[in-house]
């Protein structure tokens, strides 16, 4: 009787937290997946890059020279930022975008970085940028995801549940890290 | 159940305009009052190696792979420097390049010998995508950093 409870608090748990934790468990699964590409492209950004050409601009005078980057350019307001790295550059920042301007050919390297929609908050959410309370959330969910783990080996008895097949899985889940660990860290 | 869900959606909605009001703060509170220039720590880096400062100044670019670094342009023209983060302790998003930054750490200097030099402009051009010259490192390079501790971002 005692027993039949304890499995019963366990399914109704196991399925309460679950209803509960399943939009993080998406959104850290997503970014999990978006993350561990960082190597081959930014999850969080478009990269964006166009050249364009004005006329060359020939003043040595820093603001002659942003004045005409602007107007050349058609940008309408000052910008909120200048810099000039080099004698024949000057940078001009507006929000979301930068404009390069190399002063002796009248190139320009345009480049802006607008935010992958939802992947980035998901991803600020996977790696606890803002900190503060979403450190509290998460490590509720961390110790949530290892209560879901563990009670799940416990839903069911018999020929499924974890003395039948399911002691094969377990042993072969544990295996997939350990093994994996041991080829990287000694054999490879 | 329903007073539960609305509660529990108030609560976060809360937790996010906490999130909001300190989105621009940076890794730890400002502690330094004094601004220092920019320009000299760049004239004077003996003099100021292993000092605590606080430097302001636009962010003229951003570690485009982790956020682990942004450039901070000097009050002279043709110079800046670079703050750097531990890796993800503080990472700084790419879109605020162009703003302004207060930014609070530890002077470093480190010289670089002419090989290590080649060798860092050969992977910086592989991975932007540029070419490097090798011939056009001639002598070693004094190269000088803040690291990083605590930063924060204003729109303008």
């Amino acid at each position: 009787m005692i027993q039949l409870k304890w499995r019963r608090w366990n399914i109704i748990l196991h399925r309460d937290i679950g209803y509960l934790t399943v939009a993080l468990v998406i959104i850290y699964g997503v970014s999990g997946l978006a993350v561990n590409h960082i190597a081959d492209w930014n999850p969080n950004y478009i990269q964006k890059k166009e050249i364009v050409t004005i006329e060359p601009i020939v003043s040595t005078e820093k603001d002659t020279i942003v004045a005409q980057a602007v107007e050349h350019l058609h940008l309408g307001q000052k910008p909120d930022n200048v810099f000039r790295p080099d004698p024949e550059t000057v940078q001009l920042f507006y929000p979301g975008i930068t404009y390069s301007v190399d002063l002796p050919t009248g190139n320009v390297l345009v480049e802006s970085n607008p935010r992958r929609m939802v992947l980035y908050e998901m991803n600020q959410l996977h790696v606890n940028s803002p900190k503060g309370l979403w450190t509290f959330i998460a490590d509720i969910f961390a110790v949530s995801l290892i209560f879901m783990g563990i009670s799940g080996l416990f839903i069911l008895k018999g020929k499924n549940g974890l003395m039948g097949r399911g002691k094969w899985f377990v042993l072969f889940g544990t295996a997939i890290p350990l093994v994996y660990w041991i080829w990287f860290q000694y054999l490879q | 159940m329903k007073k539960i869900f609305i509660i529990s959606v108030l609560s976060l909605m809360l937790a996010v305009s906490v999130f909001s009001a300190s989105k621009k703060k940076y890794g730890k509170e400002i502690t330094v009052k004094e601004t220092t220039k920019i320009s000299e720590i760049i004239a004077n880096p003996e003099k100021f190696e292993g000092k605590r400062v606080l430097v302001k100044g636009p962010i003229v670019d951003v570690c485009k792979e982790r956020g682990c670094w942004i450039k901070i342009g000097s009050d002279k023209e043709f110079e800046s420097i670079r703050f750097k983060v531990e890796d993800g302790v503080i990472v700084f998003p790419l879109d605020i390049k162009g703003m302004t930054a207060a930014a609070e750490g530890i002077v470093s200097v480190k010289k670089y010998s002419v090989e290590e030099l080649i060798k860092s402009g050969e992977e910086h051009a592989k991975k932007e995508g540029t070419t490097f010259d090798a011939s056009t490192v001639k002598e070693p390079k004094i190269v000088l950093q803040i690291k990083g501790e605590g930063a924060r971002v204003d729109g303008k």
